[in-house]
């Protein structure tokens, strides 16, 4: 709607200031991930450039999910209609390059200006967005998954209420004083949570990182399941429900998790920091937001999406989506598209801003993703994505559930993604 | 009663509870607070804010205008072409009948989401990518409509037709009097198929679409799943019966109809 009053608005503005140059037209698709409002202030965003930019109509489209978002680029793309610009996750890179569907943005960075900007993001979430020396993505809706604590339950049970664990072996200690029984031995408040439905490779890969383990080449062509690391970090998370007994046993679904949190159920969780919102609104007691506890070191993955550039743009369309990129990720919008979502802003900039540092002041916690970036490593990211990280998450149901050992499940799991890798090697 | 009937009917309460939980518990999330989505209170508050919510959240006023012209356009093609090819394929022999026949049941075997690329260039080549009748088009020819009916056609006696010749009625008469009346319980029951299915669909028009004007009620539907910032149920839900109201309306509203039409097309 909104962007339908503005269309007709700039034309009847591009036809008093006629005759202007032809105007020029770009299709952007974007994805929501945290709720209906976060689409509104995307579209905000995308007026507000349209309106201080004349001769530039951009058609901001929401896509869906980000599986809808990218099967619909794609069909565009394969049906001779890309979109100009379109927000994807940021570990498809590699899929997109083997269709050979995205331009480096790099090839529009011609002042130094611009090659500045293309430089100033935290190299955490570059690390997903760029290969062989190019940057392909520009870090928009990026995440992180951190700790958060039920202050009032550490109260309860005797720990000190503003301190999270740090480590593995204190996450496990804490646990178990965490984790209360009824009566009849049922639990009812567990320790901790590590949602395990869906796409349990995300957050095990914060495991991996603290056990020193790297999951995937920067090629995106090998990646490293059967490490002795990745094993026994696949352990500890197993031993959490099996030895300690401070987490639910079997698959723990993602989506009940925040609610699971705010019922008491249990005291600690690890989930994105796009829930930093929700979890500010509908957390009943105090809470406390930390890094993930570390082990051989601290560490945790990025996630979320990216800004990718479609082949088929004219020259004035690339430039014009080029400068679009720009502006959005400009401190002022970063900071506004921040606060909305609880997106992680992806430059330095953005956090020194007056709006950012009020917003900081008033509510910590929103620094703490942003401190943990210096330890994070990329996202599983390879080629033919999809099909490589569902067998890693089928391997970690499987040790999971106590169908497979750590050992055999991720032994399987590298021999089946090798086979898949080969072709790019 | 016998144990055979008591079994029967124990059986068939315990399929229906299971079958009607979700639907109660999706009811039960909608029309209380966020509060008591897993807590179960007889006597807690009753709100409608969840409604409020889902509907301001998304043009729906809109999406269900278009939602309504989508299943009618498609419902009102498939009758017109199914209803011919049903006819041909019935009652007149011509070469290639048996070949052509073959394909169109061919059609039945193929998920259409294969085939979401080629039918995008299909609409690109047309210029009607963002319209509704690109969300239409795929579908109006539809193999399973023709099969249906081409087996109700061929079950009408022989002997009507000619009666109706002998008065001078023409080819198209005889079909829009003779057959399509005999017809009426596989249309209806093809009917209700057809518009729950479009009423559902939501890739397809996610993809050929792009603007608020041409999108049906699944898209808008789509943004509350929303796994960074954890689900919202209750509002969820409220969105999901909402939108699958209508349906529900009709199929309460002309449930002996329906039933019937069933068990007389004999689709199971």
């Amino acid at each position: 709607m909104l962007m339908t009053k503005f269309k007709a608005a700039a034309a009847a503005l591009a036809f008093a200031a006629a005759p202007a140059a032809a105007d020029v037209d770009l299709q952007f698709y974007f994805p929501v991930a945290v709720g209906g409002a976060a689409a509104d202030t995307i579209e905000e965003l995308t007026a507000q450039y349209v309106a201080e930019n004349e001769g530039v109509n951009i058609e901001a489209i929401y896509a869906g999910s980000y599986q809808d978002t990218v099967a619909k680029a794609l069909t565009a793309a394969r049906g001779g209609n890309a979109p100009q610009l379109s927000v994807i996750l940021s570990v498809d890179m590699f899929t997109l390059l083997d269709e050979d569907l995205i331009m480096p943005f790099d090839d529009f960075a011609t002042s130094e200006e611009d090659k500045a900007w293309l430089n100033s993001f935290y190299p955490a979430f570059m690390e997903n967005s760029q290969t062989g020396g190019k940057t392909y993505g520009i870090p928009f809706q990026r995440s992180t998954p951190v700790l958060y604590w039920n202050k009032e339950a550490f109260k309860a049970a005797g720990l000190d209420p503003e301190t999270p664990p740090a480590t593995w072996d204190e996450m496990v200690e804490m646990g178990k004083k965490l984790t209360l029984k009824d009566d009849a031995g049922n639990v009812t408040q567990w320790g901790v949570r590590i949602p395990s439905s869906g796409f349990p490779y995300w957050l095990f890969q914060g495991l991996t990182t603290e056990n020193g383990a790297i999951l995937a080449n920067a090629d995106g062509n090998e990646v490293s399941f059967d490490d002795p690391k990745v094993v026994e970090a696949l352990d500890y998370l197993v031993d959490l429900s099996k030895e300690h007994k401070v987490m639910a046993p079997g698959i723990i679904e993602w989506g009940a998790t925040p609610k699971a949190f705010f019922e008491g159920q249990t005291a600690m969780m690890w989930t994105s920091t796009g829930n930093l919102t929700n979890v500010r609104k509908n957390a009943p007691f105090d809470f406390g937001v930390a890094m993930l506890p570390a082990n051989k070191r601290r560490g945790a993955p990025t996630g979320g999406g990216n800004f990718f550039l479609f082949k088929g743009a004219s020259d004035e369309q690339a430039k014009a989506a080029f400068d679009f990129v720009k502006w959005i990720s400009g401190p002022e919008q970063s900071a506004k598209w921040t606060i909305a979502t609880g997106y992680v802003a992806p430059r330095p900039e953005t956090w020194e801003t007056e709006t950012m540092k009020a917003y900081a002041a008033e509510f910590p916690p929103v620094l703490v993703a942003r401190d943990q970036l210096e330890h994070a490593v990329a996202e599983l990211s390879t080629y033919e994505n999809q099909r490589v990280t569902r067998i890693f998450n089928d391997a970690l149901a499987a040790a999971i559930t106590g169908q497979k050992t750590s050992e055999e499940a991720l032994k399987e799991a590298q021999a089946k993604a090798d086979a898949i890798l080969q072709d790019y090697r | 009663m016998t144990a055979d009937r008591i079994l029967n009917t124990a059986g068939a309460w315990a399929l229906a509870l299971i079958w009607v939980l979700p639907l109660a518990y999706a009811i039960w999330t909608a029309v209380h607070p966020a509060a008591y989505e897993a807590r179960f209170d007889l006597f807690a508050p009753l709100t409608l804010e969840n409604f409020i919510k889902a509907w301001n959240a998304a043009p729906f006023g809109r999406y269900f205008l278009n939602t309504f012209v989508l299943v009618t356009v498609i419902l009102a093609g498939q009758i017109v072409l199914c209803t011919f090819a049903a006819y041909a394929f019935a009652r007149y022999q011509f070469p290639g009948r048996g070949v052509l026949f073959g394909l169109v049941l061919l059609q039945l075997l193929i998920m259409p989401d294969i085939l979401i690329v080629e039918n995008y260039k299909a609409i690109r080549l047309l210029d009607l990518v963002d319209t509704i009748p690109a969300i239409a088009l795929p579908y109006i020819a539809s193999g399973f409509g023709i099969f249906l009916l081409r087996q109700t056609f061929m079950s009408v006696p022989k002997e009507l037709e000619e009666a109706a010749q002998v008065e001078g009625m023409s080819t198209l008469g005889i079909l829009v009097k003779v057959y399509m009346p005999l017809a009426i319980p596989t249309y209806l029951a093809y009917g209700l198929v057809s518009v729950s299915h479009h009423w559902n669909n939501f890739l397809w028009p996610l993809i050929i679409t792009n603007s608020v004007e041409t999108r049906p009620v699944t898209v808008g539907l789509s943004i509350f799943s929303a796994i960074d910032s954890g689900v919202e149920w209750s509002v969820i839900n409220a969105a999901t019966l909402m939108t699958s109201g209508p349906l529900l309306l009709a199929f309460l509203l002309f449930q002996r109809q329906f039933v019937q039409s069933f068990m007389r097309a004999g689709i199971k």
